[in-house]
């Protein structure tokens, strides 16, 4: 019994071993960050033609530029996601894994603003490790990914209980592993204690 | 060595092991959010203040000065004519605060969550910018489990290869979990369709 559980640890932690690293270092960043509001400079900006058809609603210049633009991972923009900036131009933000293509739409001079605003390779990890299934409508890529990432979450559940049991059932049972084992404990508990 | 590197792999994860469980549940729930019953305690009442203030931070501290059991990160700030709103926030409680300038009145709606709920706060709870000082502890805490993580997936790696007879699967599916990740991190990361 002792050595499937073994197997069955090793393998699992072998299959999700990028996965695990990618949480490692998201929970890195996450504690880098200095504020809750992601950075949005501008890397890039360019400009292009576009004429809005006349007399149409808001939804449909933004779904006529998504049609135009056809931004990498992104997908149409949804209405409640539509707003104007301070000059009254209609601003439309793309969001995908990268950061965000914010489209400001200049009607008066018949052309489309394009920023690209990229998030940093931390910020990159830290959405990869937070893709989850519950995106039907994502880009195909990201729920490929998504469905190693459902894998990942069970295998470290997997590991989690295959560890308890491999540590416990082993003979030589060390002092200081139960001593590391109270400790993370207590914090967990007196932190939980202390938000309630 | 390998002695060493199994009592470092089982020291870390030994540690780590109440807050990876907090990890994995908490995922499974974001991931299928319909398996799980969130509702959370909602509490309202008022609370006498001065009139005519107008800072929301100014505000914050006097009702966390009159009710002690208010405590938190001051966020949503937002001012109006008559009214100052803010939400004082720590993983899985949120007071929302509407204070009003004429009256002097701050209604306050406090939401407690479930266990589940306070395991999705706590998930994503991290940072040194938060407060208060229980929140900064958390996020030493968070740097810590992350930082045992990465170690626990090298000294694996390490123990794994020692052993003889898990080798080939073993280096069979660490290629297919590598190249399979690497590739596709690669693809959007390039913004490949």
């Amino acid at each position: 019994m002792r050595n499937l559980v073994l197997k069955l640890h090793i393998y699992a932690g072998l299959l999700t071993f990028t996965q695990l690293m990618i949480y490692g270092f998201a929970g890195l960043a996450a504690t880098a960050q200095t504020a809750a509001e992601r950075p949005k400079v501008p890397h890039t900006i360019r400009h292009t033609t576009f004429t809005p058809p006349p007399s149409v609603p808001d939804k449909e210049i933004a779904d006529a530029v998504y049609r135009e633009l056809k931004l990498p991972l992104t997908r149409p923009m949804p209405l409640f996601a539509i707003k104007r900036n301070a000059d009254n131009d209609l601003q439309l933000d793309f969001y995908n894994i990268n950061g965000i293509y914010r489209v400001v739409v200049l009607e008066r001079e018949n052309r489309l603003r394009i920023e690209e605003i990229r998030n940093s390779l931390a910020i990159f990890l830290e959405d990869m490790h937070a893709t989850t299934m519950n995106d039907p409508e994502a880009p195909r890529l990201l729920r490929i990914w998504a469905f190693y990432n459902e894998l990942a979450m069970w295998c470290l559940l997997t590991f989690v209980v295959s560890g308890l049991y491999l540590w416990l059932s082993a003979q030589a049972r060390t002092w200081w592993a139960w001593g590391s084992f109270a400790a993370g404990t207590m914090t967990f508990a007196v932190l939980w204690m202390a938000f309630r | 060595m390998y002695t060493t590197i199994r009592s470092i792999h089982l020291l870390l994860a030994s540690f780590s092991l109440p807050f990876l469980v907090m990890y994995g549940v908490s995922a499974v729930q974001m991931s299928h959010n319909s398996w799980f019953q969130m509702k959370p305690t909602v509490q309202e009442r008022d609370l006498p203040l001065a009139p005519g203030q107008t800072d929301g931070r100014a505000i914050a501290r006097d009702v966390m000065d009159r009710e002690r059991t208010i405590k938190g990160e001051i966020s949503n700030v937002q001012t109006s004519a008559a009214t100052v709103s803010m939400r004082i926030v720590v993983p899985g409680t949120v007071h929302e605060v509407k204070y009003n300038a004429a009256s002097g009145i701050a209604h306050v709606k406090t939401s407690v969550a479930g266990v589940m709920g306070m395991l999705n706060r706590l998930h994503h709870w991290a940072g040194f910018y938060r407060e208060p000082l229980s929140a900064k502890v958390w996020a030493l805490a968070v740097a810590i489990v992350s930082t045992a993580l990465l170690l626990v997936g090298a000294t694996g790696i390490y123990m794994w290869f020692t052993r003889r007879p898990e080798r080939r699967i073993g280096l069979a599916l660490l290629t297919i979990n590598v190249v399979f990740a690497v590739t596709i991190m690669v693809m959007l990361r390039r913004g490949a369709p």
